[in-house]
């Protein structure tokens, strides 16, 4: 039996930025992580065979995927199939590295907007921890964008925004709408040992270059270094308790069907939005039937995705549009803050992307359709380099009806009860995506396209899993604090995407990424006033 | 032996080694991928790219898990022309067809000829210059953005 000051679940990217942080303040920690530390060299993109691969054994999805180390999830019910990667760095090693913050007001929906609830703290008291992360993980981008206040520089020189980034660039200028070069966690230039972006287009099957940021890079090998024990293969059945209602460690299974047990002071929970609510859930016992931490009832509930659409504009120039980082090149957040003229509250943002190489130009995975036999040549050549795609973001509004359970059925392949969830996109969201597909199409067509494709919603695009643990200042509505401290346990912490109160309409990861590290530095520093077991 | 083990137990995740497809079921695929990718202007025909030889070993190599429906769709069409094969797995087996799709256009667009009259040229490495201005700078489109003022909510 391992023991540790902090036992750590999940070596994702909220908990390596847990783990630097407390091996820094000199804590014994321990992390249990069910999948393995990721090779480099398996990575596809320097492969002929990297389009085929991505759409199996370096899907996003895991039950595409379906490896020992992945869990499945029952997404029959769920208009969006989450997404996800089970091993050191956790999703980051999947994720397309884009790294906006949140926005002011969307930390203030309720007071703005008279919708959900407003968060318990403010875009104020984020940003020193924004800004350390930024440099901690590499940020590339330009500073001054008017989306945001001041105090949003990244550290690194902007990405290369390509000639499809001009050319909306342009477009948008004509029609005095918003464009910036995107914030990237992915190196413009060499930063802390690592080399800077070649520029495959492959960043969501793992970087070969360590040049897109995840804590299996960025983070875990220094935590390591300073005496971090990380165990893979390490799968986390559910929390253990004291009879005085404190978390006394966890059970874990290895993948040869042995079970183990840590012990430790406090523990904490980073294993995405859809991993930490099972094993809360998994965690039900006679003091707890409903699962841990959920005296107020929202374990698993409010699940957020960000519903995800996208407008493909062709034009007769080739732009080489399969090329550089895969995140965003521009964005646009011309339609984000909320207008109640349009018939919906909230907004969204826009990222400019790759499309694809040759095979996605033949069956493409986003707007678009494939076409066989005389015309086939045509339609590969139509849409290979001369497209480029707008992908929308909306905000993704909390429902409690919106939720992860147990499956009565479903196991992992340790035999673990696995997850299903239910998720329905809301009117809002639909007002939101159909006025925004409709200014894409505009932006597109201002910069020349002869022809729009859309997909209104893509059901392979559950990136972003947030809301199912989330923070408040009130135990009745609320499973944490505003540091991650579970009210019922108060030496449990959640720090991933799980305690954000509303989605926002951005990409998490930079969020996930402050809020941790907000989180474990006020543990640090409340170290002596923090209950633990006896 | 069953359908998927027969061609299963014999696919080698090395894609220099040859797979055991029999010969007939890549008589079959070479039929069916001229359907789908037939020659037009200066783009071959999919078998003339060896879809179903050489290719076929580098994209099962890569992509095992397609053996298993490629095999049962060409079983269950053998009998048909390949105008009417390629119906009948549209309508009666999806997993069929989107292998037998899968493997053509996998095969023959990672095909090196292929890519070169594409003029495709991704997944290959390209240092990223930062020493040059770009030219949204130079033409002054970012300083315009900044001129319109802040467009975020204060809160």
């Amino acid at each position: 039996m391992e023991q540790a000051d902090v036992l750590i679940i999940g070596a994702g990217a909220s908990g390596g930025v847990a783990a630097g942080a407390l091996t820094e303040a000199g804590f014994d920690v321990l992390c249990l992580e069910q999948g393995d530390w990721p090779d480099p060299a398996d990575y596809p993109a320097p492969r002929a065979t990297y389009e085929l691969e991505a759409r199996k054994q370096w899907s996003g999805s895991p039950n595409v995927r379906n490896r020992p180390s992945d869990y499945p999830v029952n997404d029959g019910d769920s208009d969006v199939v989450p997404l996800m990667y089970a091993g050191v760095g956790g999703s980051m090693v999947m994720y397309a590295a884009d790294w906006p913050r949140l926005l002011p007001s969307d930390f203030r929906v309720r007071t703005l907007d008279g919708v959900a609830d407003d968060w318990p703290l403010r875009y104020a008291d984020l940003l020193p921890y924004y800004e350390r992360t930024d440099r901690a993980f590499g940020v590339s981008g330009v500073g001054g964008d008017p989306a945001y206040p001041d105090g949003a520089e990244p550290p690194l020189p902007p990405l290369p925004i390509g000639q499809t980034g001009l050319r909306m660039a342009r477009a948008h200028d004509k029609l005095g709408w918003h464009w910036w070069p995107a914030a990237q966690a992915v190196l413009s230039v060499p930063h802390a040992g690592r080399r800077a972006c070649v520029q495959y287009g492959a960043c969501m099957q793992g970087c070969p270059e360590g040049a897109k940021a995840s804590t299996d890079v960025t983070h875990w090998p220094s935590a390591v270094q300073k005496g971090a024990r990380l165990l893979t293969h390490a799968r986390v059945s559910r929390i253990l308790m004291s009879k005085e209602g404190l978390a006394t460690g966890a059970e874990f299974v290895r993948p040869d069907g042995t079970w183990d047990v840590v012990k430790a002071q406090v523990v904490i929970l980073a294993a995405n939005a859809i991993g930490t609510p099972r094993i809360l859930l998994n965690s039900a016992g006679p003091r707890h039937p409903h699962g841990l931490a959920n005296s107020s009832g929202l374990v698993g509930r409010r699940l957020m995705v960000h519903p995800f659409a996208n407008v493909m504009g062709y034009f007769d120039e080739d732009m080489a549009s399969w090329q550089g980082h895969v995140g965003a090149k521009i964005t646009c957040y011309e339609f984000y803050e909320t207008d109640t003229s349009r018939g919906f509250v909230r907004g969204a943002k826009w990222s400019l992307a790759p499309t694809g190489g040759p095979l996605n130009a033949a069956l493409p995975t986003r707007a678009g359709h494939d076409v066989w036999g005389p015309e086939h040549h045509a339609a590969v050549r139509r849409h290979l380099g001369r497209t480029i795609s707008w992908g929308i973001f909306g905000e993704d509004l909390p429902d409690e009806a919106n939720r992860v359970e147990i499956d009565p059925a479903l196991v992992d392949s340790s035999g673990l009860p696995a997850p299903r969830i239910t998720y329905k996109v809301s009117d809002n969201s639909r007002a939101l995506l159909d006025f925004n597909i409709a200014r894409a199409t505009e932006s597109l067509q201002a910069a020349g396209a002869y022809d729009i494709a859309s997909e209104s919603l893509m059901r392979y695009s559950g990136w972003h899993l947030l809301g199912t643990a989330r923070m408040g200042d009130n135990p009745e509505t609320s499973v944490v604090d505003q540091f991650g401290r579970s009210h019922d346990v108060p030496n449990l912490f959640i720090v991933d995407g799980s305690v954000f109160v509303t989605s926002g309409g951005v990409n998490p990861t930079s969020t996930i990424s402050a809020l941790a590290l907000r989180s474990v530095e006020h543990l640090i520093a409340n170290r002596r006033s923090q209950q633990v077991p006896a | 032996m069953t359908l998927s083990s027969e061609l299963s137990s014999t696919v080698s995740l090395d894609a220099a080694v040859p797979v055991g497809a029999p010969a007939e079921c890549r008589e079959w695929l070479a039929r069916v991928a001229d359907l789908l990718i037939p020659a037009a202007g200066d783009m071959p025909a999919a078998s003339e790219m060896d879809v179903a030889g050489r290719q076929l070993d580098i994209v099962l190599g890569a992509r095992p898990d397609l053996s298993r429906h490629l095999l049962r769709g060409w079983r269950s069409t053998a009998d048909s022309d390949p105008q009417e094969a390629v119906r009948l797995l549209q309508d009666l087996d999806a997993e069929a067809y989107d292998a037998v799709r899968m493997v053509v256009a996998g095969g023959y667009y990672i095909h090196p000829h292929v890519r070169r009259l594409l003029r495709y040229t991704g997944q290959e490495p390209r240092t990223v210059r930062v020493d040059q201005v770009p030219e949204y700078l130079e033409e002054g489109l970012l300083e315009r953005v900044m001129e319109r003022g802040p467009i975020y909510r204060e809160a």
